[in-house]
């Protein structure tokens, strides 16, 4: 029977796993998503891209809602100002693309100072509309400051090169997604178990009594903005990578909503949780299209033009269900099949 | 000047929508502790709800307010019984995220039963336009500025004289006290809810009169967050003077200012006021023990 349920010394508690098992089974999943291009056909690889896009930023929103305990409606905002930062600086100014993307973490971390400064006196539903009323100045920034990010025209951002990967090929593109989010994943791990981390899961559970055991609340919640909005940032600049045509109109409330949907639906502050709601949220309309192929002409055609509805509504009710029936979210499911086969035949 | 009078009296009209829906907005929060996100959403469903009786049944406009409102209390109770109740228990944080799932299914939802065009709401108050001196506004417009006078006095009444409004009251003060002096705490919730459908319902009648019964609609939900932010979430009638000077801001600052302000000028306003008084113009700041 494998318990793994015994630590002895504080550096296995700290360590991100002390388990070898896992170790090789994470390597196993490394090496089968880098040999995804030879086997799966392009619609399948930018589908991949997409997914790993939205893993990169719900990691991003899950350290700050599901680690601080910080609600965030403004994914959208910092998703955008990553995006056009990325796609301004290369159409307009010509910079490299690999320092365009790292500038499309800084600038968001910058900005999210503006929020994470009123955030320091504001808690759950207040802070919530105020990172709301930041994704809409955005937005409304990028709408009208029409000498700085085109307007309503756009940023068309083509024939990049990013370290010798094309970006052009849906191949390259997904290549620098997957290593990005390998990077990003190890980070934010390496992140949540340290003191910062730690940090973090205080001040959720507690943050007057966290305040109380020494913590600096000002130091630790700019941090966890800084860090989250990096992160949210540089999915925005992989989005500018994957849409060559960057617009303003997709960042809008529900882009935010879907983002926190991923979080819930993975498991409040957990880093796998926050790759499983990616996972989970991107492909459920795409699972949706599928299953709608299958019923009869007549409802398909009625049904196909309300896609955009249907998406809605599946991540609505999946939200109200999921906190529902398992608040843990995906990976608590996970960890209850888990302990089943661990235990059986002893399991209940 | 006339310019300035005639943007302030448009401000105050669609102030006074916001407004209501802030009331709606602090009537939840105060005796459940929950902001419910879905609230433009509801005002939409009682909205899309009140057109359809209207065009469909034919309904004089005097018959058609008294419908509506059983019509959106019905909807309220429904929706906290199949969606709130059995969240009870639960930290505050996943009601509220439940909210936010119930918005966006209850966006598509309408959208897919009723159709994405818009439809105007012909049900309306005798049309034409009203000179009070520089002001011109039409008749829909001052009904609508009507309407929140009458939330408002009649939130305030109840509130202070019922035995309900007291009770509910009480419940939001302490709810262990509260279901010890025989308050039936668990239908206070459902009461609540059902309150704040029928308020912003009305608002939402009032909107579509106004303008149209149009898909987007629920936005006027997120635009009266500053409203509620501004008054104080916990104080129904802050909330709504709130709404009135959200909405002449905004008229203002689009007049004056810039296109497109309109939009985002009152989430400005309460970035701004949250960083001097976090607990908004009129709530109560809270003291917390550990």
């Amino acid at each position: 029977m494998r318990t793994r349920h015994f630590v002895e010394t504080y550096e296995k508690h700290v360590s991100l796993s002390h388990n070898p098992v896992t170790w090789s089974w994470a390597l196993v999943l490394v090496l089968a998503l880098a040999q995804l291009p030879m086997v799966a056909s392009s619609y399948v690889l930018s589908l991949a891209t997409t997914v790993g896009i939205a893993a990169i930023g719900a990691i991003g929103l899950n350290i700050l809602t599901g680690s601080t305990g910080l609600i965030s409606l403004g994914q959208a905002g910092f998703l955008a100002s990553g995006c056009y930062t990325t796609g301004l600086l290369i159409a307009d100014y010509n910079w490299p693309p690999e320092l365009a993307l790292l500038m499309a973490g800084v600038v968001p971390a910058l900005l999210s100072l503006l929020v994470g400064v009123p955030s320091l006196r504001l808690k759950g539903l207040y802070l919530a509309i105020t990172t709301m009323a930041f994704s809409f100045i955005v937005t409304h920034f990028l709408l009208y400051a029409e000498g700085i990010t085109h307007g309503p025209y756009g940023v068309r951002v083509e024939d990049l090169n990013f370290l010798g990967l094309d970006l052009a090929t849906t191949r390259g593109l997904y290549t620098l997604v997957l290593v990005t989010a390998i990077l990003v994943t190890l980070m934010a791990l390496n992140i949540l178990r340290t003191r910062v981390g730690r940090a973090f899961t205080a001040i959720r559970d507690h943050d007057i009594a966290a305040r109380v055991m020494g913590i600096s609340l000002v130091r630790y919640k700019l941090v966890a903005f800084m860090v989250s909005s990096f992160f949210v940032g540089i999915a925005g600049g992989l989005m500018a990578f994957q849409f060559r045509f960057i617009n303003v109109d997709i960042f809008n409330v529900l882009l935010s909503i879907e983002a926190l949907a991923m979080v819930i639906v993975g498991g409040l502050g957990s880093v796998a949780g926050a790759i499983m709601g990616a996972v989970f949220i991107v492909l459920l309309p795409e699972a949706t299209r599928e299953a709608l192929d299958l019923l009869p002409t007549g409802v398909n055609n009625m049904l196909s033009t309300y896609i955009y509805e249907i998406r809605g509504l599946l991540t609505g009710l999946t939200i109200i269900i999921m906190l529902r029936i398992k608040p843990q979210g995906l990976v608590g499911l996970w960890r209850d099949v888990q302990r089943y086969w661990t235990q059986w035949p002893l399991s209940k | 000047m006339d310019l300035f009078l005639n943007l302030v009296a448009s401000g105050l009209v669609i102030g006074s929508i916001y407004g209501i829906i802030a009331i709606a907005f602090a009537i939840i929060f105060k005796t459940t502790g929950v902001l419910n996100f879905a609230q433009g959403e509801v005002m939409m469903l009682v909205a899309y709800t009140s057109w359809s009786l209207a065009t469909s049944l034919a309904l004089p406009f005097w018959l058609l307010v008294p419908v509506t409102i059983l019509a959106a209390a019905l909807i309220g109770v429904v929706i906290e019984f199949v969606f709130i109740r059995p969240m009870s228990g639960q930290p505050v944080f996943s009601i509220v995220m439940v909210t936010i799932g119930l918005a966006i299914t209850l966006r598509s939802l309408i959208i897919m039963i009723w159709g994405p065009d818009a439809a105007p709401f012909d049900a309306s108050v005798e049309g034409g336009l009203i000179e009070i001196g520089p002001v011109v506004l039409f008749t829909e417009q001052l009904f609508a500025l009507l309407l929140f006078c009458a939330v408002s006095a009649a939130v305030y009444l109840f509130f202070r004289f019922t035995r309900i409004g007291i009770a509910m009251r009480a419940t939001a003060m302490d709810e262990t006290s509260a279901l010890l002096m025989g308050v039936d705490v668990r239908r206070i919730s459902s009461l609540a809810w059902a309150i704040a459908a029928v308020v912003s319902g009305l608002a939402g009648v009032a909107f579509a009169v106004m303008f149209a019964r149009a898909p987007d609609m629920w936005f006027q939900g997120l635009q009266s967050f500053p409203a509620a932010i501004l008054g104080g979430l916990d104080s129904p009638l802050g909330s709504g003077a709130g709404g009135l000077i959200i909405g002449v801001i905004a008229a203002l600052s689009e007049g004056y200012i810039g296109h497109g302000l309109k939009e985002i000028s009152g989430f400005i306003v309460i970035i701004i006021v949250l960083m001097i008084r976090p607990y908004g113009l009129f709530g109560e700041k809270e003291l917390e023990r550990v």
